[in-house]
């Protein structure tokens, strides 16, 4: 495989942070392999979004605006994406891991006969190859896989694991034609949001979750929701909190949840068995607050204050609020 | 109607993995091969719609697995599923997801469905990357993330599909194949009565002679290889502060922030 192609997510008309990651990575990979750098951008709204990206350095960014990519659940989107792939010739296909990523990323392996590595949060690029590194087993190992047997290879990316640089774009927009003879069955009949803002929540540079020992659903919107606000980014939760109702599935991280990589996780009353460790365990700094000294988060959190969170966190709250005004 | 379960089987997800330093490999001494837990709801999924629907629905658990995995098909068994096909041969160890994908295809064409549930990540490889190739494979329709399934039947399926911000309300012909996420409900726990049952309820196998491949499954058709483990970088102990009020925790953690430049 020669050149690079970034698969974009986006919704409700923004692009999700990942895709710069990708974008300023595809940059890399494509001059090690000798190739060129490009990025696809399906459904209603692409044009606009591929003017958001021409920041970054692409050389050629296919777009469509075709409605029939948010009416049929992604049969549409894998069409287009082996189009570009087959006219591109072979290429290393960059996803985000979020839940469109996997979907997208399994079909269009399967549809281009290419290798998948998953979860990926390092390339090395030598002798003109790109190896794909990250975590497997719970973070138990860290396995560094390349590809064989196959012109195309595709990967699926942690957000936040690269960094996203502007610049140097000078990239050319291709229009795509929609493949003809195609019938599509399964369709989107309705869309409902639950949660407004809590998009991207692999994405936010700071997480700030709940466990048990926030008691029920009101802590997570009265005490941590301020303090997440205030810092800049999201609120989260274990699954004992999703499992009891107090917050959506959607915003749960851990093995059966959504695996984080932000700067800052910090974890209010979440005891850290190896079911939250595994989504949250590559984060920069990690910091617990829990009434329990031996809980099994102390053995990797980089500082655990023990005392009771209920006073805890409103008054870390208005030092982050302060701290913010002055600066 | 006939719905297949597909299920991985993982080495227990509860118990810390040790990769020994000299082999590069995860010590296996004391693991326990445990169904998937995302395919527990998978299961309950299906036998949640088995329980809806009546009549001569039935719930068959397959699985790509070494004969050893048997004991633990067994437990998928006796939470209620009528019977099981396991697709088991030395030729596939090595196989990737595309090679496990492939092969687990044909045998799922062979084994027939009219609604095919999987989980939506195996917690030991987290690619998430099989569902989608064998929906590529088997050439069926496809629903992602299903929270809820609202109707099955009549050639035709209409679900609830988690997004990252609510849900979608998506319908598709069958056979489909869907998967679900731990929304659909706590998978349920074996009755004794259930344990009792599954030891002669029909674990049929299948092996490569069985399949029609026209390609190399196993480590020779396998698209990735693993060139490399390491372990992970280890996270020293927490620095632990006992705050006797809100002010002085907060405090801490404050002067933490600071520390680390993160405020």
């Amino acid at each position: 495989m020669q050149h690079v192609i970034v698969f974009v997510e986006h919704k409700a008309g923004q692009t999700r942070k990942v895709t710069y990651e990708l974008a300023t990575e595809a940059r890399k990979i494509a001059d090690a392999l000798g190739g060129k750098a490009h990025a696809v951008v399906l459904g209603p709204g692409s044009s606009s979004l591929a003017e958001q990206l021409e920041n970054y350095p692409l050389d050629v960014i296919h777009v469509t605006d075709d409605a029939d990519v948010d009416k049929y659940l992604y049969d549409p989107a894998i069409d287009y994406l082996e189009a570009v792939a087959k006219s591109t010739g072979p290429a290393l296909i960059l996803l985000p891991n979020t839940m469109l990523g996997r979907d997208v990323a399994g079909r269009i392996a399967a549809r281009l006969n290419a290798g998948l590595n998953s979860d990926v949060t390092a390339f090395q690029l030598e002798g003109g190859k790109a190896v794909s590194v990250g975590p497997k087993l719970q973070g138990s190992t860290v396995v560094a896989s390349g590809f064989k047997n196959t012109e195309y290879g595709v990967a699926t990316v942690r957000p936040n694991a690269f960094d996203a640089q502007a610049g140097g774009g000078s990239a050319h927009i291709a229009n795509l034609e929609k493949p003809a003879g195609k019938a599509y069955a399964v369709v989107v009949e309705n869309e409902v949001e639950e949660a407004s803002g809590e998009m991207g929540l692999e994405e936010a540079p700071v997480v700030v979750s709940g466990g048990r020992g926030l008691g029920g659903p009101d802590p997570f919107t009265s005490l941590l929701k301020p303090l997440a606000d205030a810092l800049g980014g999201a609120v989260g939760a274990s699954r004992a909190a999703a499992d009891a109702g107090w917050v959506p599935y959607s915003l749960q991280i851990g093995q059966t949840g959504k695996v984080v990589s932000p700067q800052l996780y910090i974890a209010v009353g979440i005891s850290g068995a190896i079911q939250h460790k595994v989504g949250m365990q590559t984060s920069g700094t990690i910091i617990a607050v829990n009434r329990d000294a031996t809980v099994p988060i102390g053995e990797f959190a980089d500082l655990l204050v023990v005392g009771d969170l209920f006073q805890i966190i409103p008054e870390l709250t208005n030092m982050v609020q302060g701290a913010k005004a002055h600066a | 109607m006939k719905i297949v379960v597909s299920v991985k089987l993982v080495p227990d997800t509860n118990a810390a993995k040790r990769i020994d330093p000299g082999t590069k490999r995860l010590v296996r001494t004391g693991l326990e091969t445990v169904l998937n837990p995302f395919d527990e709801y998978a299961i309950e999924a299906a036998l949640q719609l088995k329980e809806k629907l009546g009549g001569d629905t039935t719930v068959t658990i397959f699985t790509m697995a070494p004969e050893s995995g048997k004991e633990t098909v067994r437990k998928a068994l006796a939470m209620g599923a009528d019977d099981a096909v396991m697709l088991t041969d030395a030729g596939l160890e090595g196989s990737d997801v595309w090679a496990t994908s492939y092969a687990m295809a044909q045998a799922l064409e062979k084994t027939g469905f009219d609604l095919l549930i999987a989980g939506g990540l195996a917690d030991d490889g987290n690619s998430g990357g099989v569902p989608g190739a064998l929906t590529e494979y088997l050439g069926v329709p496809a629903i992602t993330n299903v929270r809820k399934i609202e109707e099955a039947g009549d050639g035709k399926i209409k679900t609830q599909r988690e997004t990252d911000s609510g849900y979608q309300v998506v319908s598709g012909p069958l056979p489909a194949l869907i998967t679900v996420t731990m929304a659909v409900g706590e998978p349920r726990y074996a009755s004794l009565k259930g344990i009792m049952g599954a030891k002669k309820k029909t674990i049929a196998t299948m092996s490569l002679p069985d399949l029609d491949l026209d390609r190399a499954v196993g480590t020779d058709g396998a698209k990735t290889e693993v060139l490399e483990i390491s372990a992970p970088k280890v996270r020293e102990k927490a620095r632990v502060v006992e705050a006797a009020d809100g002010a002085t925790g907060a405090q801490a953690i404050f002067d933490f922030l600071r520390e680390r430049k993160l405020v």
